[in-house]
């Protein structure tokens, strides 16, 4: 089965992918703030004890372990690729990750919640996403007794997520809006609608390759439906803008654009040393040009794949080994040639 | 030196007032001294921490109170099962079990309002979850569900539906007696 970034999918010139976070807690169990190791160690046991019901009832194999087992290398890989986050990575309590042969859906155990139910689909497909965890959730719920209440609904750590738990979010990226230093305009303009702009890898994170995530805010007094239609309607606005830009850009410079896209391919296509910075920069560059049809490819491929490759955790653990800064450099160069096509 | 102005206590305040060019002398006492001017002499609000944390919690104090200045101390809120204190809620903005949203709740809707801008829960319910309104419900005969749904088309001025509902009640009723 292809991983949801190695699949083509409609709307990827500006949604990468869609992403529905589920927050669950057990009832028996003191939240994350007041949790000890022991509770710690025993809960995460008793998360992971469903992976059996998991598999059996989802047509997909499930996989768990102690994130402490992990190594650096992977802890860094699984943050570029979305499947944990960095609270998870770096928490020093027991943590614990179960996760599907696909990618697709994660549960994140022990981070600022017991449960952190994730399903992630490439392009803009809120509903497919919540559609895989909503199923995961109702599976779960009959090993574990998750804390609810009639009038807060699905009782979270934090006050900004009970309710419904939920967080909706599309991966965007956005090169013509934020080239013309529109993005801090947007978020003013997005948050009247409860719904904020963050960096590529959630909150507290700074953009990379032009890359944001936009999600809803409130999880109260708002039921998952209306959450997925609200977020819709604004990614479709968001869409709008950035292609109508990306138009214009067009128009008044595609000379000066043309050549850019093709320097980029240039140089990644026969660079022999790069940084990840550079190599996102000039990635970004390129999606552009393939994305408005400056450039073709002699066969598709999903540039952000490349793009979470070419990161320093992605890149090691693809290698098997950790290496120094000029090797990783180089062999970042050598990984680039090798999953380019050429170009039509 | 007692207070010019209660002739009871010790004063400690010289009040200088120039009103048209005429200066005014006062030894006042604290109290008629606050009284009196708009400064808060009190040491309650001025040598307390003015962290924004304690700003809100103040606030929440005085909406809770009903009233603006601190009429002694009130007991803590403390949640039962984990011992978080709404304080410390309110400083971390973590709850520290399931329990305290209950042993928080008279303090919660204010709070949540600001944050959530609401304070139901409208979504999801666990597969198989019965709800209190659901057991009342279940309990209720047939009759007086309508009745039920009869009130709600009334309410929404919903006439027509409200009239078959009345019809089909008036039915059910005549059947009842007639069984018994």
């Amino acid at each position: 089965m292809l991983k949801w970034y190695e699949q083509i999918v409609p709307d990827s010139d500006v949604v990468i992918s869609s992403r529905i976070r589920l927050a669950r807690n057990l009832e028996d169990k003191p939240f994350a703030a007041k949790l000890d190791d022991k509770q710690a160690r025993e809960m995460v046991e008793e998360v992971k004890s469903i992976v059996p019901l998991l598999s059996e009832r989802d047509n997909r194999k499930y996989y768990a372990c102690n994130v402490s087992t992990l190594s650096e290398i992977d802890k860094t890989a699984m943050v570029e690729r979305h499947i944990v986050s960095p609270l998870l990575a770096e928490k020093k309590q027991e943590t614990g990750l179960i996760l599907s042969d696909d990618e697709t859906v994660s549960i994140m155990i022990n981070e600022e919640d017991h449960l952190r139910i994730q399903a992630i689909v490439g392009g803009m497909n809120l509903e497919k996403a919540y559609e895989e965890a909503d199923r995961i959730d109702d599976i779960a719920y009959e090993k574990l007794r998750f804390a609810f209440d009639e009038q807060y609904g699905y009782l979270t750590s934090c006050p900004t997520n009970m309710g419904t738990g939920m967080r909706a979010s599309c991966m965007v990226f956005l090169p013509a809006l934020s080239s013309a230093r529109l993005i801090q305009k947007l978020i003013e303009e997005v948050g009247k609608y409860g719904v904020t702009i963050r960096g590529i890898y959630g909150e507290g994170t700074k953009s990379l390759g032009s890359i944001y995530q936009i999600s809803n805010q409130k999880t109260l007094g708002i039921s998952e439906t209306e959450i997925i239609e609200n977020l819709k309607n604004i990614v479709a606005q968001v869409v709008k803008q950035e292609r109508k830009r990306r138009e214009y850009m067009l128009s008044v410079n595609s000379d000066e654009i043309e050549d850019q896209v093709y320097r980029a391919y240039g140089i990644l296509k026969y660079a022999r040393q790069i940084t990840s910075e550079n190599a996102m920069t000039l990635l970004s560059q390129l999606k552009f040009g393939a994305d408005c049809d400056i450039i073709s490819f002699d066969r598709e491929f999903n540039i952000h794949k490349l793009m979470m490759g070419v990161q320093p955790g992605s890149l090691q653990w693809n290698l098997g080994k950790n290496v120094g800064s000029l090797s990783r450099d180089q062999s970042r160069a050598e990984y680039i040639r090798r999953e380019l096509p050429t170009i039509k | 030196m007692l207070c010019d102005k209660c002739l009871k206590k010790e004063a400690t305040v010289l009040y200088t007032e120039i009103i048209n060019g005429m200066k005014k002398e006062q030894h006042l006492c604290e109290e008629c001294a606050t009284d009196y001017t708009s400064f808060q002499l009190g040491n309650t609000l001025i040598n307390s921490e003015l962290s924004l944390n304690h700003l809100l919690s103040t606030l929440l104090e005085a909406y809770n109170t009903g009233n603006t200045v601190e009429t002694g101390r009130k007991p803590a809120v403390v949640c039962s099962q984990c011992g978080t204190s709404f304080r410390e809620f309110m400083q971390n903005g973590k709850f520290g079990c399931a329990q305290c949203y209950r042993s928080f709740h008279n303090e919660l809707s204010k709070t949540l309002k600001g944050i959530q801008g609401a304070v139901n829960h409208t979504g999801k319910r666990p597969k198989g979850y019965i709800s209190t309104t659901d057991r009342i419900l279940k309990d209720m005969t047939e009759t007086e569900r309508l009745g039920l749904k009869l009130q709600e088309a009334i309410e929404k001025e919903e006439f027509e539906e409200a009239a078959r509902l009345r019809d089909i009640i008036r039915q059910m009723k005549k059947e009842e007696t007639n069984n018994a």
